[in-house]
């Protein structure tokens, strides 16, 4: 498709590139903004490496269109490490869970992982371990077998209602 | 040589006319993206005349554009069309949830799509529209063209609500499907039903599964089984038996062989019945 100029939100701020509109979000975001947090695997939404959130929701970068994005709100993993506190570089509550819990092997399936289990946690702040698998159910992890991640997740959970309660708490 | 997202119908249908046929509906993409793109798209995702769920007196109205995630998490689906709610609540994973849409997925036309199964054996209407603003209904299983072909031309008519019944008193409905994992795998059969019950004794009953054929199927040696039937375990014997014997299916490389479906549907078109009969009892 011929190119067109497509604006968004990206990590909360707005951004605008001149694309072809049928190219895929995922390669938008590797190869136009060198966001390269967002992995690709399988390309066809079977595997969840590309979750980003698109207004708030895991979606699979894959298999949006650059042009659907158009006004939208995309947020990858390279967005969310700020957002928790006033220093950019800190890792979020979800990241240093993984990194704890030691939820990481490979690290390939990670970036998905975690930005399944933030939308989870903007909607649900303290998940069942059942809401955990079913909100992890859309991302393969070849490594781990699962259970350093939903305790990752569930450990995040606690650090960050934590967190919301009492400001200063780290 | 576009994309556009429409924000009404009027502009969706301009579109679709100004291209000569050129140009195609898109909707939450996770089908159409993986296939060849025509050149022209218009993206109606945000067409609110598409969108939303609305309980009428005698009639449940969903948008073509109501995604998986909305419908499984809609009370009013839940307690009105629960075989739907199940299904879409089992659709691919969260991420294709939260795009994948009730239309696209009827227009998709797999045999065995999950949403257009459960509208099937729901008896459900979709409501068109074409370019000069006439619409005209049909049933969800009359929109199947083809194995893996839709007779709706999206190019020249928007998919806009589905129409169904909502559950009267003594009907309950039920989805089951059966797959080799919980998430992101297709399966090897499903199977809905919607059944009506009056005094103890089926009245009503509509049984589908998919796939046999290229549209979900109903199996109506089956429902003619149970109709005026008093449920209990011989009925439920004989509806595993009927139901595996009154319709042929293909075994494939991927899924699994003939003989296995064949089994699968037996068992299936067993189990989502009781599920229906037993919601439609607690319903009565
Ligand atoms: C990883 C993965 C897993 C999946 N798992 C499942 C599963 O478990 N079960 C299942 O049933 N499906 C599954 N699917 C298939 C797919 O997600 C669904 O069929 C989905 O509902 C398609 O909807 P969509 O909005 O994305 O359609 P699109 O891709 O946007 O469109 C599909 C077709 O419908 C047409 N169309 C869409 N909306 C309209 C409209 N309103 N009017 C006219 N034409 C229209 C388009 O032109 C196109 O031809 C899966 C897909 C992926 C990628």
């Amino acid at each position: 498709m011929k190119e067109q100029v497509i604006n968004f939100q990206l990590n909360d701020e707005p951004v605008n590139v001149y694309s072809d509109p049928s190219l895929s979000l995922l390669k938008l975001l590797r190869n136009r903004f060198n966001l390269l947090g967002t992995k690709e695997g399988c390309g066809r939404g079977d595997c969840g490496v590309c979750t980003v959130l698109l207004d708030g929701r895991a979606v699979n970068s894959c298999l949006i269109p650059a042009g659907k994005v158009q006004g939208r709100n995309v947020c990858t993993i390279e967005g969310i490490s700020s957002k928790s506190t006033a220093k950019a570089a800190r890792f979020h509550p979800i990241q240093q869970a993984f990194v704890e819990k030691g939820a990481v092997q490979c690290g390939f399936c990670t970036p998905g992982m975690i930005m399944s289990a933030f939308a989870l946690l903007q909607e649900n702040p303290s998940p069942s371990k059942e809401e955990v698998r079913e909100a992890i159910s859309g991302n393969l992890c070849r490594c781990s077998g699962y259970k350093q991640i939903e305790e990752a997740v569930l450990e995040a959970a606690k650090v960050m209602i934590c967190q919301k309660e009492h400001p200063g708490f780290k | 040589m576009s994309y556009t997202i429409a924000s009404n119908l009027k502009q969706a249908i301009k579109i679709l006319k100004e291209s000569d046929g050129k140009a195609q509906v898109i909707a939450g993409a996770t089908d159409l993206f993986l296939e060849n793109l025509p050149s022209e798209l218009v993206d109606v995702s945000a067409v609110p005349e598409i969108l939303g769920i609305t309980r009428g007196k005698d009639f449940l109205s969903i948008g073509a554009g109501v995604t998986h995630a909305e419908a499984a998490a809609s009370s009013v689906i839940r307690s009105e069309a629960e075989a739907l709610s199940e299904a879409c609540r089992i659709v691919g994973s969260p991420q294709v949830r939260n795009m994948g849409t009730l239309g696209g997925n009827v227009i998709n036309a797999a045999p065995a799509a999950d949403a257009a199964v459960a509208l099937v054996a729901l008896g459900a209407k979709a409501v068109l529209t074409d370019l000069y603003g006439s619409s005209r209904e049909a049933f969800v299983v009359d929109l199947y063209g083809g194995y893996n072909r839709s007779s709706v031309d999206s190019s020249a008519e928007i998919l806009m609500r589905f129409l169904l019944k909502p559950a009267q008193r003594g009907e309950g409905s039920a989805f089951l499907r059966f797959a080799p994992r919980a998430a992101l795998a297709l399966p090897l059969v499903n199977a809905a039903a919607r059944i009506r019950v009056e005094q103890s004794l089926i009245k009503e009953a509509r049984i589908v599964i998919a796939p046999a054929k290229p549209a979900p199927t109903r199996l109506l040696e089956t429902e003619k089984l149970l109709l005026g039937a008093k449920p209990g375990l011989d009925l439920w014997q004989k509806v595993k038996s009927t139901a595996s014997s009154e319709i042929e299916v293909r075994g494939s490389m991927l899924r699994c062989s003939e003989e296995y479906r064949c089994h699968l549907v037996g068992v299936l078109a067993r189990r989502v019945s009781q599920q229906a009969v037993v919601r439609a009892m607690e319903a009565e």
